[in-house]
């Protein structure tokens, strides 16, 4: 059985949702913000700030609130920064939206609604701004980023070249990070706390790796202590395992260790064999020879000085009965984590009992500088100070607090700015499009140009690339021709087969699911709209093969751009941008990078900047829709620093801090800012275009269907009613 | 199959705090805890509806871990106690009350949370850094070379749980037990890092608390036939031990993942009762005198050794495996081959000992670290809370040891603490504030509440009717009994201070705790003749109870911080 449920109210019902979602999450944002309290099922308590967690717990029924949520995981999945200002954005994005469909009744549409219904008109609207919303940032975000906000970036590297960080703006970044994730009496203490860390851990040349590691094994490196004040909180060098010995034999000087992954003593039979006893005394003596042969392993082992023993199964009493003999601690049971984390560090693969025996040196030993039990709050763990072979020295966070549910949240906290850090470190790549004067009008040419060669600004008289979608809408022949012109501008183009071959490769592996069905979209697009116009379109494709690769090709790059965050994509791009120089002389791709370690001054200084300059921008543009959409995105923009600055009053108030950014903009003085602290601007564009494609995703819904397998209740709408 | 069901919506509230339901459970909590707290608290009897256990109780750890609290911000609250309390052992309510009030005094003020939890922090580190200075005038050095403040401070702990039901005589011989059974866990010859030794509680109950020991070594309890049945052994030297972790019942041990198959005829059992006969052969060609086993002995062997004169003694559980090995030396054996010489360890003696009606086999050290408290009391739930107290303070021995400091107890550290901060917050503002927003009217505010918390905590001492007063030069604790005639003649009503610290023959100034006064400069720096001529002082653990004012607080702000509550009702 199915029933639908009206979509007219798309953009209506997620405001709502969204607006419900933004109450929640609004009272723990900023350094104001407070804690909430979470009950798992299980009956154990967390208190989060935590805005993914947060929006998790809820569990939501509402379709929209869901895949608001879904795109928020995903989101902080990658960046660890960001959840609760993706609420706050997105909200005041679809109240601008709202808010423009219900004062301007689009005369154009009104033209042809005898024949549609009212509310596949809306949908079709909401298409197009959605189109917008997709261009502006494939296509002008980036450079607006890269010639205009640039200039007001710092650096959190002392010096750009050698990278080498200054400690006291990661503390200043970290300190603003902790702000809007701890409770507020204990933000400055976690943040110097992983300023430390960070500083302990890593060495000078260590790169993007060492962050790997941690990122991938923050839960083994860190030990949670409950009934301890959070004061108590410390760094310890070397590896805590949360085990105790098997055995403990303090031991000095020359200590090795081994990591085995199987019980050392042989076993009467493996798997999948059959052992047959004969008589007693084969018994007996397979037992004994069983014994022997452990013996002399445990004596190999403490011939080669191994001191240690790391086992991630269980071994035989008589194991650690040897190991005791001879001097050697054992630790059992260790989680596959644990074991993989150890071999990381110090680049040890596990040991195999010698089926033949000799006295040959044990290849699979490492040195290790200690190995001691550690008493926190009369609980024994495994300390070990290994000798780590990568960039990573390894270290461990004790966490101290009164319940386990403040523990849990720092730890997450941590972990967090952790991969804040980790996207921080990255290059960033903007790519964009900008115009020079062309004198035909119609005939765009793409080129790619290199940022070093050519940096033009952007000329707002030309006409984008969204211009012939844009008259298709109005019926118009001329429009028609005018696409059927560009089509066949791309015709023109002439592009090596070859070279296209070069650059497919790299760009199919990068496309996933989601990207190909919008890339289907936009190339769909007209053909939706007009029939007409699809016929033109299909024999064109027909015709024109390299047409079509070429436009496909183009389309394919602006979702590359979108998703450049990845350093390695990096090298694939390069090649293309430079094969292409000199192919066309109005329209430009320029490629350009933002370097790793672009931060901006807490207070939503990103936010204002933007604003500003897309305010300018919009100006300057002669399309209404792309008018319309900067003007929605630069002010939802402002929602957030709004909030940001709820409780200030007087001088510090939102429309004070305001207004005197925009007047040292105007007169081209630099911003002072009334808050100490840093935030990551990569983190702030990262997050602007996951909520642009969140919205989106949004907009092109037209209809929910609900699906009713059991005879209830209808829970479109109940969700909010139980917030 | 897994099955996939839709999860059902979480609720979510808003400003838990101010809801009345919170309210009411909160000072439920709240007058559960008071009406425990101190010497002349109340008892509460613990029971399941359902039948089985009953507990008669007045100590946080018990009454918290009993009951059945479903609130999430209770929940926080009482979690966050019983850490405190299973890390300190003691000041558990403390901790509870102190942070009961605190949250309650706070909300009344209706100041943004931001500020106060600031303040709180601010005040909360004034009085750290107060009780840790030297000036500190609530805290004493604790002397290891007499023993009698060591006796003050467990006495404070035995009189401070009134369901041990002890009267004064018992209540001296068990503090004098305790101190006796900590001071056999400090190795005689420690340089540098000391590693305590242990004290094992052997339950006795049904017996006079009077009859109470503390014996060297351990003792393992056996019925008497079995006793009978061991054979004395005349030696005059060390006896050498062997104690297997491993099982000596003939069991085939773990034959790997495939299958053994075994012809007939061919009888394991008897090839594994060869081994541990063979096994046998070995401990009497090395001259072993007594054999342990964590696990089973088969019965056998157990004949085979005692024929050769040698005591075995099996199932000696786990708990007990640690304590043996650190005491006799050995090395847990593992093997029923070959076993390594140095694998064995040794005991002074060994006898049977007979206490009430239960026998036990006594292994005396050569060395004790190791020594066995006999507790005895006379019903079941008296003698478990005897057994909490005297865990408690045994431990806070081991906290005053690494610590050697405690505070006055009796309620003069919390009046003291108060007046210091009132008078801190007064006169010197401006170094509390600093660079932070809050203005001093605000301060003002939460500096009274954070006392008055305090103060409440005090008042909670007095459960029959008596008022509570302080005097202006100590700012000590003073009680007064409920029906005292007129408040003219203070001195001849007021014997002591809470701690026990000054009497009221000195020319004092008293006013009553709830009433408002001028802030004072509490005397600091306490006088060493004071101290040193006061015998029967009540004290405090100092670690444990800088420990409970921290964690409180921090639960307090915890819980003011709170936003929003979101319940999973899955």
């Amino acid at each position: 059985m199915l029933s639908s449920m009206a979509a007219a109210g798309s953009v209506k019902a997620a405001l709502q949702v969204a607006e419900v979602l933004e109450a929640i999450v609004s009272c723990c944002v900023g350094p104001e913000g407070r804690q909430v309290l979470c009950t798992k099922p299980t009956g154990e308590v967390l208190l989060s700030r935590n805005g993914g967690r947060l929006l998790e717990a809820l569990h939501l029924e509402h379709p929209i609130a869901r895949m608001i949520v879904d795109c928020v995981s995903s989101h902080l999945k990658k960046t660890g920064d960001g959840a609760k200002t993706f609420i706050i954005f997105l909200c005041h994005l679809l109240r601008g939206l709202h808010a423009i469909t219900d004062r301007e009744k689009d005369p154009l549409m009104c033209e042809n609604i005898q024949t549609q219904g009212r509310h596949w008109k809306n949908c079709s609207r909401w298409k197009f701004i959605s189109q917008a919303l997709l261009t502006f940032q494939t296509q002008i975000l980036d450079g607006i980023m890269d010639q205009y906000l640039s200039r007001h970036f710092l650096s959190i590297f002392s010096s750009a070249k050698e990278r080498t960080l200054c400690r006291s703006s990661l503390e200043l970044l970290l300190e603003a990070y902790f702000c809007g994730r701890v409770g507020r009496n204990n933000h400055k203490f976690i943040s110097q706390l992983m300023c430390d860390y960070f500083f302990k851990c890593m060495t000078c040349k260590s790169g993007i790796g060492v962050f790997e590691l941690v990122d991938d094994h923050f839960v083994e490196l860190n030990v949670g202590v409950t009934g301890l004040p959070v004061s108590d909180s410390r760094i310890i060098a070397g590896l805590v395992l949360q085990k105790d010995f098997s055995v403990y034999r303090p031991a000095d000087g020359d200590m090795r260790m081994v990591i085995v992954t199987e019980t050392i003593q042989p076993l009467f039979s493996t798997s999948g064999s059959e052992f047959i006893l004969n008589s007693e005394a084969q018994f007996q003596t397979s037992q004994f020879w069983i014994m022997e042969k452990t013996k002399a392993i445990m004596k190999h082992l403490h011939s080669q000085n191994v001191k240690l023993l790391i086992s991630s199964v269980k071994q035989p009493d008589l194991v650690i009965y040897y190991a005791g003999v001879n001097g050697i601690s054992v630790v059992e049971c260790l989680s596959s984590e644990e074991v993989s984390l150890i071999r990381r560090i110090i680049g040890l693969s596990p040991f195999v009992p010698p089926q033949a025996f000799s006295q040959c040196e044990i290849p699979n030993t490492a040195l290790v500088k200690f190995c001691k039990p550690l008493i926190l709050r009369s609980k024994r763990y495994v300390h070990l100070g290994l000798i780590s072979t990568c960039a990573f020295i390894p270290h461990s966070i004790v966490l101290c607090g009164p319940v386990q549910g403040l523990i849990e949240q720092h730890e997450d906290a941590l972990h967090g700015a952790l991969k804040m850090l980790r996207q921080l470190f990255k290059d960033l790549d903007l790519n964009y499009m900008t115009q020079t004067n062309d004198q035909n009008g119609t005939s765009s040419l793409f080129i790619y140009k290199n940022s070093g060669e050519s940096y033009q600004a952007p000329d707002p008289g030309n006409g984008l690339i969204q211009r012939p979608y844009q008259d298709t809408v109005v019926e118009n022949k001329d429009a028609l021709e005018k696409t059927q012109t560009y089509l066949k501008v791309h015709s023109n183009l002439v592009i090596p087969d070859v070279e296209l071959e070069t650059y497919i490769p790299y760009s199919t592996p990068t496309l996933t699911p989601t990207d190909t069905f919008q890339t289907v979209e936009t190339l769909t697009c007209l053909s939706l709209e007009r029939n007409r116009l699809t016929d033109y379109y299909e024999p064109l494709l027909k015709n024109n093969s390299t047409a079509y690769s070429t436009r496909g090709n183009r389309i394919e790059i602006s979702y590359e751009n979108l998703q450049v965050t990845n350093i390695t994509r990096k090298g694939s791009m390069l090649p293309v941008s430079c094969k292409l120089p000199n192919m066309g002389t109005s329209q430009s791709y320029l490629s350009s990078s933002m370097p790793a370690g672009c931060v901006l001054p807490v207070g939503g200084n990103f936010e204002i900047l933007l604003h500003y300059y897309l305010l300018n921008y919009a100006k300057k543009c002669h399309q209404s829709e792309e008018t319309m959409v900067s003007m929605i995105i630069a002010n939802a923009l402002l929602g957030i620093p709004k909030v940001l600055y709820k409780s200030k009053t007087g001088k510090y108030s939102f429309p004070h801090t305001y207004i005197r950014a925009v007047h040292a903009l105007q007169t081209n003085q630099p911003l002072v800012s009334s808050q100490t602290g840093l935030e990551s601007v990569m983190g702030k564009y990262q997050l602007l275009t996951s909520v642009l494609q969140c919205l989106t995703k949004i907009l092109t819904i037209d209809m929910v269907i609900t699906v009713k397998r059991h005879p209830q209740k209808v829970h479109n709408q109940d969700s909010e009613d139980e917030l | 199959m897994s099955r996939l069901e839709a999860k059902k919506p979480s609720l979510c509230k808003s400003e838990p705090l101010t809801t009345e339901r919170v309210r009411t459970t909160l000072s439920v909590l709240k007058r559960i805890v008071t009406s425990c707290y101190g010497p002349s608290g109340r008892l509460k009897q613990l029971h399941n509806g359902f039948g089985g256990y009953v507990c008669t109780t007045s100590q946080s750890s018990a009454l918290l871990s009993h009951l059945l609290v479903t609130h999430p911000i209770l929940k926080i609250l009482t979690t966050s106690i019983q850490n405190h309390v299973s890390s300190f052992s003691d000041c558990g309510l403390f901790t509870a009350i102190l942070c009961c009030n605190l949250i309650e005094n706070v909300q009344r003020l209706g100041l943004t949370p931001t500020t106060v939890i600031r303040l709180n922090k601010h005040l909360l580190s004034l009085c750290i850094s107060y009780l840790k200075s030297e000036t500190c005038g609530c805290r004493i050095p604790v002397d290891f070379s007499s023993t009698q403040i060591l006796l003050c401070l467990v006495r404070s702990i035995l009189t401070s749980k009134p369901a041990c039901m002890l009267t004064r005589k018992e209540t001296e011989h068990v503090s004098a037990l305790i101190l006796r059974a900590f001071l056999l866990t400090i190795p005689e010859n420690a340089e540098g890092h000391i590693i305590l030794g242990k004290s094992l509680i052997v339950p006795l109950k049904g017996q006079r608390v009077i009859d109470s020991t503390v014996l060297p070594g351990i003792l393992i309890e056996m019925s008497e036939v079995q006793l009978m049945r061991l054979l004395p052994i005349k030696k005059s030297t060390a006896l050498k031990v062997a104690l297997f972790c491993t099982t000596l019942s003939g069991d085939i041990s773990d034959t790997g993942e495939g299958t053994v198959v075994v012809s007939y005829g061919v009888s394991l059992e008897n090839a594994v009762l060869d081994q541990l006969l063979n096994l046998g052969r070995q401990l009497i060609s090395d001259h072993v005198d007594l054999v342990l086993c964590q696990k089973v002995i088969h019965p056998s062997l157990k004949q085979f050794l005692n024929m050769h004169r040698i005591i075995a003694i099996d199932r000696i559980g786990v708990t007990l495996m640690e304590p043996l090995t650190k005491m006799t030396g050995t090395q847990p054996i593992g093997s029923l081959g070959s076993i390594c010489p140095n694998s064995y360890g040794s005991v002074k003696d060994v006898c049977t000992a007979k206490f009430g009606s239960k026998h036990f086999f006594h292994l005396i050290p050569n060395e004790a670290t190791i020594c066995s408290l006999l507790l005895c009391n006379r019903n079941d739930t008296a003698w478990d809370e005897l057994k909490l107290t005297c865990q408690t303070a045994l431990h806070v021995l081991q906290l005053t040891l690494k610590e050697p400091w405690a505070l006055l107890g009796g309620g003069c550290t919390e009046t003291h603490l108060a007046a210091y901060i009132r008078h801190k917050t007064h006169n010197d503002p401006e170094s509390i504030l600093k660079d932070d927003e809050c203005t001093q009217t605000e301060l003002q505010l939460i500096a009274e509440a954070f006392c008055s918390a305090l103060e409440s905590v005090v008042g909670s001492l007095e459960h029959d009717g008596g008022d509570i007063l302080t005097d202006m030069k100590y700012g000590h604790l003073w009680s007064v009994q409920a029906d005292s005639p007129c408040v003219a003649n203070w001195p001849d009503l007021l014997s002591q201070c809470g701690c026990g610290l000054y009497n009221s023959q000195e020319e004092l100034n008293w006013s009553f705790l709830r009433s408002t006064r001028h802030p004072f400069v509490p005397q600091s720096c306490l006088p060493h003749e004071a101290v040193g001529s006061a015998s029967n002082l009540i004290l405090d653990c100092l670690t444990a109870k800088l420990s409970g004012l921290q964690v409180a607080i921090e639960t307090a702000n915890l819980i003011l911080d709170l936003s929003y509550v979101i319940e999973d009702k899955n």
